[in-house]
């Protein structure tokens, strides 16, 4: 049997940020796991100012001052910003005092250097407002580890940015922070140290001055890798396939008007919240427009339901991959098929099991994904591997028009590096892909052309010639003043 | 040892504990009941489990479409007086007429279950709850205080029971077990095979990802409502024909019983996956251990429905730990 982490000796100072990096299954949860009691180490031992405890659950980690944030918020959506705050506080007293309740809570908020308003409803916070619910309930229990998990993985670059100044507000409050990210240049921003873990064993703990961007990506994947190898020239475009004229959601957003070739890649960026995913869901049918035109390889189409979309060959990838993207207790092969399981009908309408999982095969092979078999309940693998489930699901259905939302969210270097060769090969084979991403390197690294939206709004679209960074901040954000700020 | 059993799938390792249950039990109740390994205590057993697994099957699909039929034992009811009912004053109707009117029967009920859920976004809990007593209100009505005595039925009915396909030795395969079995047959290969199948476990799992995968969500849970029905009609009519004296609490409490024969059965209660093989198994586990009390002299008659109940919180309970235990398991050999 191997163990999924071996050998691991880790140290975490007050005060100090300390970044875990590693690929996807290299054990970076299984430590946080371990570190907050939700699994039991077999050997080893843990020690907390300096005294060896064990940790058997998550409350008796909380009771010593760790708590972790995971990639997605844990909020209870129907109760208040306040109530989520002070969720498991004991000494509240049986009888709620909501003007007290209310008023620390906007105290703790405020130590954060940030504004949210404790009456509103946690169901209609946005993940970077939640996120910052589950930072000041862990402050406001006065934590002493903090670990972050992915924090970063969906948000803005303007809330990234709001992220790491709690970060830096924790440290000086002498809380060390344990920083996981596959965002190397947040990492040399904040980071004091950094660990790497591979394959669950430590590869190397290292004072951040130390440490170059390729040292560590080495450190990662065990070889060097060219990673952010940017496309060398813009993709031959093919056919008009794709002409949105004006498409409008009554209240979400309006005015959206852009032509999409066959084999190019149109990026969507701006901010959380600016309304992207919707254009998406619209043309997807999920949500369709209520105003504007959407011409379909010539022709005008109306897209009401996901099968419309499916039929005219529009694939939708979804962010969100538990909610909207996978069934988590069935298989890979059930799951890969799902969309197109007519082609797998043989005699009497039955599927045939050979063939379904011939395709699976394929996939698994092509898209690596990290699993012995086929038969794997998709819930079992690690993050990046689901998104690459979920992107063999929709490859198979031979999209004309694939829609990709947040393609590596959560996903580790060496996978993302894999994602976006699929996005280019996609490209070249005449696919035209749209992809809606808050990762700036990640639209600098794909995008043919850019269109960025701020609060429903289309703000502009260009080539990617005439595409920096600092422009689509300042469009995104609609403040020209911090357009320096990345 | 460990090591074997990892080799296997999760479900399968499920399916292999359960037939050992079943075993354990079969053995247990041998101990304390004499004469228990007889032929007729096994006739018994199957034609009682030939009326609950159709019944058992049904839910079996509606609880992984994530929804729950509560109603089925009041529509086993409807299906079974109405069936002899009608038969009193019809009675020359071909058979096969009369299992395609309690069919039929079974699916108008399970369409309208299905009809509330599906399309008027009520809970399932709540709709099949109502209708559980308004089928049971209207059959009482209906029925007023009549009953359906074997005197009025035609010949064939009153000896269906004991129409035997083939024996092996003294153990006869009757026609109402094999009509059982081989509703579990087709069931079992649609279930595993069949695009709409593939299609309820994906709705059960992940409502969402499965609209997004172009699945029309509503009529797949309107289908498994109306399978539901349609089965439990089907078990209405072998009801009618095992006992023959049906009165108007027929079929009450059968909505626990194929409940727990499904939970039991490894179906998850939360919706997304199950196996008509576990089905099979866990309705003959349930039903075996209802047999059995009935002849067991230390305990009393009573004691079934709380077993029953107990039957269910310890599955679930299993299942839970179980998939904890797993979730550890793969998280140390990742």
């Amino acid at each position: 049997m191997t163990a999924a982490l071996s050998d691991i000796f880790l140290s975490v100072l007050p005060g100090e940020i300390h970044a875990i990096v590693g690929e996807n299954g290299a054990g970076k949860s299984t430590l946080i796991k371990v570190i907050t009691g939700v699994y039991q180490p077999d050997a080893g031992e843990i020690l907390h100012d300096g005294k060896p405890v064990t940790i058997r659950n998550t409350h008796e980690a909380q009771g010593l001052g760790i708590a972790a944030m995971y990639q997605e918020p844990m909020v209870f959506p129907d109760l208040d910003v306040a109530e989520n705050i002070f969720i498991s506080h004991r000494n509240i007293g049986v009888l709620m005092n909501w003007a007290k309740l209310y008023e620390s809570s906007e105290e703790v908020i405020s130590r954060l250097g940030v504004t949210l308003d404790a009456r509103r409803a946690a169901s209609g916070l946005t993940l970077a407002e939640q996120q910052t619910v589950e930072i000041a309930r862990a402050l406001s229990l006065n934590v002493k580890v903090l670990i972050m998990d992915e924090p970063t993985a969906s948000l803005s670059a303007h809330e990234v940015e709001r992220l790491l100044s709690i970060a830096k507000a924790l440290k000086a409050r002498g809380v060390a922070v344990l920083y996981i990210s596959h965002r190397l240049d947040e990492i040399f921003r904040i980071a004091d140290r950094v660990t790497v873990l591979r394959d669950g064993k430590l590869i190397s703990t290292r004072p951040i001055a130390q440490v170059t961007h390729d040292s560590m990506v080495k450190d990662m994947v065990g070889r060097a890798l060219d990673t952010f190898a940017t496309k060398t020239k813009a993709n031959e475009h093919g056919d008009l396939l794709l002409s949105v004229e004006n498409l409008g959601l009554e209240g979400i957003f309006r005015g959206v008007t852009f032509d999409i070739h066959k084999g190019e890649v149109l990026c969507f960026a701006g901010l959380v919240g600016s309304r992207r995913t919707d254009v998406g869901l619209a043309i997807f049918g999920i949500s369709p427009a209520t105003q504007g035109t959407i011409k379909f390889a010539g022709y005008s189409v109306t897209v009401s339901t996901p099968q419309q979309a499916m039929e005219l060959g529009i694939a939708y990838v979804s962010e969100d991959r538990r909610k909207m993207g996978l069934a988590m207790t069935m298989p890979i092969y059930a799951n890969a098929s799902l969309p197109s399981l007519k082609k797998f009908l043989r005699h009497f309408g039955l599927i045939d099991r050979t063939a379904e999982d011939a395709m699976a095969e394929s996939y698994r092979e092509r898209l690596s994904i990290r699993s012995p078999d086929v038969k794997i309940e998709v819930g079992k693998l690690s993050g990046g591997n689901q998104q690459k489930v979920m992107l063999a699901k929709w490859l198979e259905t031979k999209p004309r028009l694939l829609i990709f939302d947040e393609p590596t969210r959560g996903v580790d270097v060496g996978a993302k590096a894999e994602v976006h060769n699929i996005i280019r090969e996609l490209a070249k084979q005449g696919v035209a892909v749209l992809v809606i991403s808050s990762d700036l390197p990640e639209v600098m690294a794909l995008a043919d052309r850019v269109l960025v939206m701020r609060e429903g709004q289309q703000m502009g679209i260009f080539d990617i010639s005439d595409c920096s960074q600092e422009r689509v901040i300042a469009l995104a954000t609609g403040q020209k003043a911090e357009v320096s700020m990345a | 040892m460990i090591k074997f059993f990892r080799e296997f799938h999760p479900h399968t390792l499920r399916i292999i504990a359960l037939a050992i249950v079943l075993m354990l039990t079969i053995l247990f109740f041998a101990s304390q009941i004499d004469g228990y390994f007889s032929p007729r205590m096994l006739n018994r057993i199957a034609t009682s489990v030939a009326v609950i697994l159709p019944i058992a099957i049904g839910q079996a699909m509606v609880v992984i479409s994530r929804n729950i039929d509560l109603s089925v034992g009041s529509i086993v009811g409807i299906s079974a007086y109405l069936i002899g009912d009608y038969l009193g004053t019809h009675p020359d109707i071909h058979p096969v007429i009369v299992v395609g009117m309690a069919l039929a029967l079974g699916s108008l009920c399970g369409a309208i279950n299905g009809a509330l859920v599906a399309y008027g976004r009520v809970p399932s809990i709540i709709v099949t709850l109502g209708t559980l007593a308004l089928f049971r209100t209207y059959l009482v009505e209906y029925s007023g205080a009549r009953s359906i005595t074997t005197s009025g039925l035609p010949e064939w009915l009153v000896d269906l029971p004991q129409r035997t396909i083939f024996s092996i030795g003294s153990f006869d395969m009757r026609l109402t077990v094999a009509m059982s079995l081989v509703a579990a047959i087709v069931f079992w290969v649609a279930l595993s095979r069949l695009r709409v199948a593939r299609k309820l476990y994906a709705v059960g799992s992940n409502p969402d990802a499965a609209i997004i995968a172009g699945i029309n969500s509503s009529l797949v849970v309107f289908v498994s409502f109306v399978l539901s029905g349609m089965l439990a009609g089907l078990a209405g009519f072998m009801f009618l024909a095992k006992f023959g004296n049906i009165t108007v609490v027929a079929g009450l409490g059968f909505e626990l019983k194929s409940v727990a024969a499904v939970v039991v059965g490894g179906v998850n209660i939360f919706g997304g996956s199950g196996s008509i093989i576990g089905v099979v198994i866990g309705t003959v586990l349930v039903d075996t251990i209802d047999n059995s009390l009935t002849r067991w002299a230390i305990v009393s008659e009573f004691w079934r429905e709380a077993l029953l109940g107990m039957l269910i919180m310890i599955a679930v309970a299993t299942d839970t730990f179980m998939a904890r235990s797993f979730g550890r398991m793969k998280g140390k050999t990742k």
